[in-house]
């Protein structure tokens, strides 16, 4: 093994891989324009639909008579801007329930004992909650009512000679002290810790199968194995590569979140009052990266080891989706935003422990003896898996690409056979 | 070549190749054999699909382990010293595709660099290579993009990139059409005069016949017969290397039911 | 020969085993568990929010009186529904003295800060910038939105001080004597006309196709992404077509075998589904009913065996056109959007299905899906979607069988001229490539920069670096002769006045097809609409407003889009027109707004056709120029009232005009 071999090894495969389209897409494009694209599509769909249904007016029927000092009530209810009163509808029932009204509003004198009260009254609101465009109607004259209400109660208390900040009792109030900056990373700490697991993902899928099972593909394995280098740098070059791809859609997913998350989130969020502050801490930075490339060395090998035994490039796929799945399962786990993730517990599992770290990190949390477990637990893995990778790769099966891609059957003779002539140990390095 | 012509460049003592096969338990694919090349020599391996050929040669090329008996490529043993033996020679067969999606230039470069060819001589190797085979029309042309016709010089270049003492031509001339199958046969002479020592597989007589100096004759895993055409003619009395060929196979076997092609399911994936 | 092919499309599928058990099978198992699994999630991290205890401080100089309020509305009793919450007074407060008002809420500051309290309860009077009408007192709750445990603290204790009120103003008016509960003042009372089958009906419309169309694709795709690019890959294709069976049969086969596969795959899942909501383990939303009779379920059927055909012949289709089983998997997210985006058509309210959506493949069904499910479905409108969907499945159908025949598919691999000579030869084979590159430049420039640049800075950007930029660099790159790429050269004379009468007509023919489908294809809320073109109001003055919005791009767009991509294209393209529509397309692309696509498409091909006609880009220039002209100026400097109604006379001239127009357009004589 040593650097030169390796070094042309790692730049062969990247030059090919450069040039292989479906990688380019997903490793670098794909990262890139994810969020942007998706934020964008986000915003310009909820921002329609939204419109839509405000931008409908709601078409309703006013029945009934209110005491005359509510007559000022139905008229508000046809000054609504967003309010259509129709008149002779036949039926208003069935013209609601087949959609070609929204609302009938009944307004009466309450005949009860809370007629007690003189002028009380009640409103019955008839409407369709399975569409949407009632359901809205109905939202909007409830609203109004209720503002009539309240100030038909305060001047009720008025003229029983009830003090008006004694009828308020108290205001209750909010006051957020946290920045800007403290929910921006909260957010991006919920965004980056998952699609970061999946960019990285998708980055290593195309060349880990490209390079073991696409090679055996076009029988360019063999031409591999006859090269004048040790078959150990062969295997670490494309290991790096695949690696090294993993790394760069976790950083340019990185980057493109960064920058597109204030452009198009900012509008959105303008709305409910909140701002953005994207920056990071050099620490959390610094994590962040590690977390990356953490991710990127777990991946890398652990697909390398399942694309191995592939024969074909479909075949692969097939292969390495698994692991796919495993990469979305902390996603889902450490799905709840909660204030500190990582313990020293929670770091002993692989993925996930790097998904919280990364995670915290943003938020401001450094967990350093979890860090360190989670540290230790992720390059043991890759440890293991690459060492796997390595003899998997060695077996002559695999060298002559003779093997027949079935997995049962390779551990049958392979791990659990008794030794016989066939001597079941790698060939020579 | 610095070798002197009396070493052999390739020594084979008792090779043995088994495959375990779940069925029938061990098989014997290559059954101890023992030969060797010399410098500016074609070694001619003879014999029918599932022979044992491409076991012998992968062995050779180190992708295969024997199971035991020893082979040294230019000094080197391909089981202790594996990596010097793949830097000295160049290995081609049917299954050593190009890499698609690089120039037939690039390939040249980076099977030269690959296979330790000294850094600051690679780009003239790599001329001296483009010339040599009239590959400088469509040197920046990808491989995907090439002609079979292309890709067969293409592929025996990089083969040769690295300028090695011993050469490996595992069924070159399989799937070729008639102009290509020359040009091969063409070039693995030059290969001979430039001082390699060249070994040849095939199951086509006339080839082996043309090209090779010395012949072996393998079946079921086994040398029957080893020595030059004129040496074999004699042994068996038969002028054509079809006849003396049949003449050795039908003798081993003891029957004429046996036809060579009954073993093909040993090395299906080779060929 | 069709029972042949097909048997053996689906024997080779089925002992595929590796592909079946990843892709069938595992979800089959993997989706509940998924769904199980966030569930789990999310009751362990709710009851973790409902069992924490709550840490609360108290400041501010009201203290004696916040102290009481806050004690006795944490004595109520819990809601129906409020989880009981533990709430707890932080004990590191009491040793100050109350008095001490500062230094009470540094101290509670920064409790907050560091997690150890959740909430800080500020007890104060009134001041002037809480803009109260009556100056009650204030119970101002101080939390951190960046951390849940503080967010749901806040929560539930301003959720306890409100029920805590209302009890004291209830008690406050008895006192004074009202005559009825304060509750029973103006009731607003519901009454849902919608009975629980229709809600049911509603709630699978918006997702039963959506559902339907990805398992289809997903379900399909495992057979079409072998079926023709792998059969390419493996060599096998040759074999297919030399064989006695046609090219339409072959075509027929593969299509059933899709579908069959398709079908397969939405009936498991669909059934896996159902299965796990019988036996409880997924649960249906509360209120609602589902109860399909067996007309209902009949006309489902009718729905989908169009859309099974249609996601099956646009599977084979990009099947058909991928060289390899990986160009296929490229292609294939974007067929998935393709196909979603309509499906989910039911979910836009205002829709109906007695509209001009039902000629749109799918999104028609969507509707039609919605109306069979929760009313309003009519047999010649529902039909007519079907139609709809069904004629867009039988031209796919048409294209895959051209494709099947086309000449290359079976030659692809073989050595190319072009790609040795490079140059001008390759230019039309990259030419969409470079433009997506630079529409990637320029979505990232408007997204990453918009603000810091301004809007002129933007367009300068935009045009000058971009489009100018991009066109000259490619014409070096590829050593291509300007005056043959950009068009530089005379046209004939009568050109100028049909570009002077042509492009004021095809503007208001412009507002016109606006206007149409806004009035029947879908209906959008003319305030939306504003909403939208919002950014494009500018106070730049008329000249600036010229030479920005009108003179630049009519000149720099130009150059790119009607010079170099339509250059590209028409060696690329066989038939001029279809060039015409591509290079409008692009443009229209670059247009990224989503009202803007559109007109700015038609307007791209229509300069694309003038460049055609004339053989030259100046009178296309001019065009450009106007249009943009005319578009902004008017109605940024109010010379014309916003909503002017064009007369239908006016349309009738103004087609015409762009009929004469095209009339006169002609190349220079020679």
């Amino acid at each position: 093994m040593n650097l030169r071999e390796i070094g042309i090894l790692y730049r062969h495969e990247l030059r090919s891989a450069l040039r292989e389209r479906t990688i380019v897409v997903n490793g670098i494009l794909i990262p890139i324009f994810m969020y942007p694209l998706l934020l964008w599509g986000m915003f310009t769909a909820v921002t329609f639909v939204q419109g839509l249904n405000d931008g409908f007016a709601s078409r309703i029927v006013v029945d009934g008579q209110l005491p005359a000092m509510h007559s000022e009530l139905r008229d508000s209810l046809q000054a609504l801007p967003a309010v259509d009163v129709v008149d002779d509808v036949d039926d208003p029932r069935a013209a609601v329930a087949e959609g070609r009204i929204d609302a009938i509003v009944t307004l009466r004198p309450t005949d009860d004992e809370t007629a007690a009260l003189p002028g009380n009254f009640r409103v019955d609101i008839a409407y369709d909650r399975a569409e949407t465009r009632s359901a809205d109607a109905r939202a909007r004259v409830e609203a109004l009512v209720s503002r009539w209400r309240s100030r038909w109660l305060a001047d009720l208390g008025d003229d029983l000679g009830l003090d008006a900040a004694e009828r308020g009792v108290f205001v209750v109030a909010r006051e957020d002290v946290s920045t800007a900056r403290d929910f921006t990373n909260v957010l991006l700490g919920y965004l980056l810790s998952t699609f970061l697991i999946m960019m990285v993902a998708i980055g290593c899928f195309l060349p880990a199968i490209d390079t073991t099972a696409g090679e055996r593909e076009r029988s360019t394995w063999e031409t591999l194995m006859t090269v004048g280098a040790n078959r150990g740098s062969v295997v670490l070059a494309k290991y790096l590569y695949v690696a090294t791809l993993g790394i760069v859609a976790g950083a340019l997913n990185v980057i493109a979140l960064m920058v597109s998350i204030g452009a198009v989130l900012g509008p959105l969020l303008g709305e409910s009052g909140a701002s953005l502050d994207v920056a990071l801490t050099p620490r959390a930075a610094l994590v962040m990266i590690g977390g990356a490339v953490l991710l990127a060395m777990t991946f890398g090998a652990a697909m390398m080891v399942f694309a191995s035994f592939a024969r074909s490039f479909k075949d692969g796929q097939a292969m390495v989706t698994p692991v796919i799945w495993l990469a979305v399962l902390p996603i889902l786990v450490g799905g709840e935003p909660s204030d500190v993730n990582l313990s020293t517990s929670s770091a002993t599992v692989p993925i996930l422990n790097i998904s919280l770290m990364i995670r915290d990190a943003i938020r401001g949390f450094f967990v350093w003896d979890a860090i360190a477990v989670t540290l230790v637990v992720s390059l043991g893995l890759v440890a293991v898996l690459l060492f796997l990778a390595r003899r998997v790769l060695s077996f002559e099966e695999f060298l002559t690409g003779s093997f027949d891609g079935s997995f049962w059957r390779f551990a049958k003779q392979r791990l659990f056979a008794r030794r016989s002539l066939s001597d079941p140990r790698p060939t020579a390095r | 070549m610095t070798t002197p012509l009396h070493t052999p460049a390739v020594l084979v003592d008792d090779l043995r190749k088994s495959f375990f096969e779940e069925e029938r338990g061990e098989v014997p694919a290559v059954d101890g054999i023992s030969f060797e090349a010399r410098p500016g020599e074609v070694f001619g391996l003879l014999g029918a699909n599932g022979a044992g050929k491409t076991t012998t040669l992968r062995m050779l090329s180190t992708v295969l382990r024997p199971t035991s008996g020893s082979a040294t490529v230019m000094g080197h043993d391909v089981v202790t010293e594996s990596e010097k033996v793949r830097q000295s020679l160049g290995f081609y067969s049917a299954s050593t595709a190009l890499y698609p999606r690089l120039t037939a230039r690039e390939t040249l470069e980076f099977f030269a660099r690959i296979n330790g060819y000294p850094p600051s001589r690679v780009p003239a190797r790599v001329d001296e290579l483009v010339d040599r085979f009239g590959i400088r029309e469509y040197e920046h042309g990808r491989v995907e993009k090439l002609s079979s016709g292309m890709k067969q010089k293409v592929s025996i270049a990089r083969t040769i990139a690295h300028d090695p003492p011993v050469l490996i031509f595992d069924e070159p001339t399989v799937g070729l059409d008639v102009m290509n199958a020359i040009e091969m046969v063409k070039v693995i002479s030059e290969l001979k005069a430039d001082g390699k020592a060249v070994l040849y597989s095939s199951h086509i007589m006339s080839e082996v016949e043309k090209l090779c100096d010395r012949i072996g004759i393998l079946h079921r895993g086994r040398l029957l017969a080893l020595g030059t055409l004129d040496e074999l003619r004699e042994a068996t009395g038969e002028h054509y290397l079809e006849d003396i060929f049949v003449r050795f196979v039908t003798d081993e076997s003891g029957a004429a039911g046996a036809l060579p092609g009954a073993f093909g399911e040993l090395e299906s994936d080779a060929s | 020969m069709i029972g042949p092919l097909l048997r053996n499309e689906l024997r080779m599928l089925l002992r595929d085993t590796r592909t079946i058990l990843i892709a069938v099978v595992a979800p089959v198992v993997l989706v509940p568990g998924y769904i199980l699994l966030t569930g789990a999630v999310d009751d362990r991290e709710s009851a973790r929010l409902d069992s924490a205890t709550y840490t609360w401080a108290l400041v501010g100089d009201e203290i004696a009186w916040g102290e009481r309020t806050v004690e006795a509305a944490l004595a109520l009793p819990a809601d129906s529904g409020e989880a009981e919450t533990i709430f707890e007074r932080t004990a590191v407060m009491a040793e100050l003295d109350p008095e001490a008002v500062e230094r009470r809420t540094e101290l509670a500051d920064s409790l907050l800060e560091a997690g150890e309290i959740q909430v800080v309860v500020v007890a104060r009077q009134a001041r002037a910038e809480d803009s109260l009408d009556v100056a009650t007192p204030v119970l101002s709750l101080r939390y951190r939105s960046g951390s849940d445990l503080s967010r749901s603290a806040r929560g539930r204790l301003e959720n306890r001080l409100e029920r805590y009120r209302e009890t004291v103003r209830d008690a406050l008016y008895a006192s004074a004597g009202f005559p009825v509960d304060r509750s029973d003042v103006a009731v607003v009372v519901d009454d849902n006309v919608a009975t629980a089958a229709k809600e049911g009906g509603r709630f699978l419309a918006r997702f039963l196709l959506p559902l339907v169309v990805m398992l289809m694709l997903a379900g399909g795709s495992i057979i079409a992404a072998d079926t023709i690019s792998g059969e390419k890959e493996r060599g096998t294709l040759e074999t297919l077509l030399t064989s006695a069976a046609g090219r339409s049969e072959i075509v027929r086969a593969k299509l059933l075998a899709i579908i069959v596969v398709g079908l397969a795959v939405v009936v498991v899942n669909v059934a896996n589904l159902g299965l796990y909501l019988t036996i409880g383990i997924l649960e249906v939303p509360e209120g609602l009913a589902l109860d399909l009779s067996f007309g209902q379920l009949g006309l489902l059927v009718l729905i989908f065996v169009p859309l099974a055909g249609l996601v099956a012949a646009a599977l084979l289709l990009i099947s058909g056109f991928a060289k390899s089983y990986r160009e296929y998997q490229l292609y294939q997210p974007v067929l998935f959007l393709a196909f979603l985006l309509p499906s989910l058509a039911a979910l836009l309210p205002g829709l109906e299905l007695q509209s001009v959506v039902v000629l749109v493949p799918i999104a028609g069904l969507s509707v039609a899906t919605g109306a069979v499910l929760a009313g309003g479905w009519s047999l010649p409108w529902g039909l007519a979607a079907i139609a709809s969907t069904s004629i867009a499945a039988l031209l796919l159908l048409r294209w895959v069988e051209i494709v099947l025949s086309n000449e290359r598919l079976i030659t692809s691999a073989s050595w190319d001229e072009a790609d040795f000579r490079g140059g001008a030869a390759l230019f039309p084979r990259h030419v969409l490539t470079w433009f997506l590159t630079l529409w990637v430049l320029f979505f990232l420039v408007s997204l990453w920069f918009g603000d810091a640049l301004g809007v002129r800075g933007q367009i300068v950007v935009n045009l000058v670096g971009v489009f100018l930029g991009g066109s000259a660099w490619l014409v070096h790159r590829y050593r291509l002769d300007p005056v043959e790429v950009l068009s530089l050269r005379a046209p004939g004379w009568t050109s100028w006045p049909a570009v002077l009468v042509g492009a004021p007509s095809f503007l208001v023919l412009g507002i016109g097809v606006a206007q149409l489908v806004n009035t029947y294809l879908f209906p959008v809320p003319q305030s939306l609409l504003e909403a939208f073109s919002e950014g494009l109001t500018l106070n730049l003055g008329v000249l600036q407003l010229l030479f920005f919005l009108a003179l630049m791009p009519g000149v720099l767009e130009e150059i790119a889009f009607r010079g170099v991509l339509l250059h590209g294209l028409r060696r690329r393209l066989a038939s001029p027109w279809i060039a015409a529509i591509a290079c409008g397309a692009v443009f229209g692309l670059f247009h990224v707004s989503l009202f803007r696509i559109v007109p700015t498409g038609l307007l791209g091909i229509m300069l694309a056709l003038v460049v055609l006609r004339t053989r030259s880009i100046y009178p296309a220039m001019l065009w450009h120029f106007l249009n943009n002209a005319l578009a902004l100026v008017p109605a940024e400097l109010e010379w014309i009232e916003a909503d002017v109604v064009i007369p239908a006379w006016g349309y009738a001239v103004a087609a015409a005009g762009l009929v004469t127009s095209f009339l006169l357009l002609r190349p220079a004589q020679r």
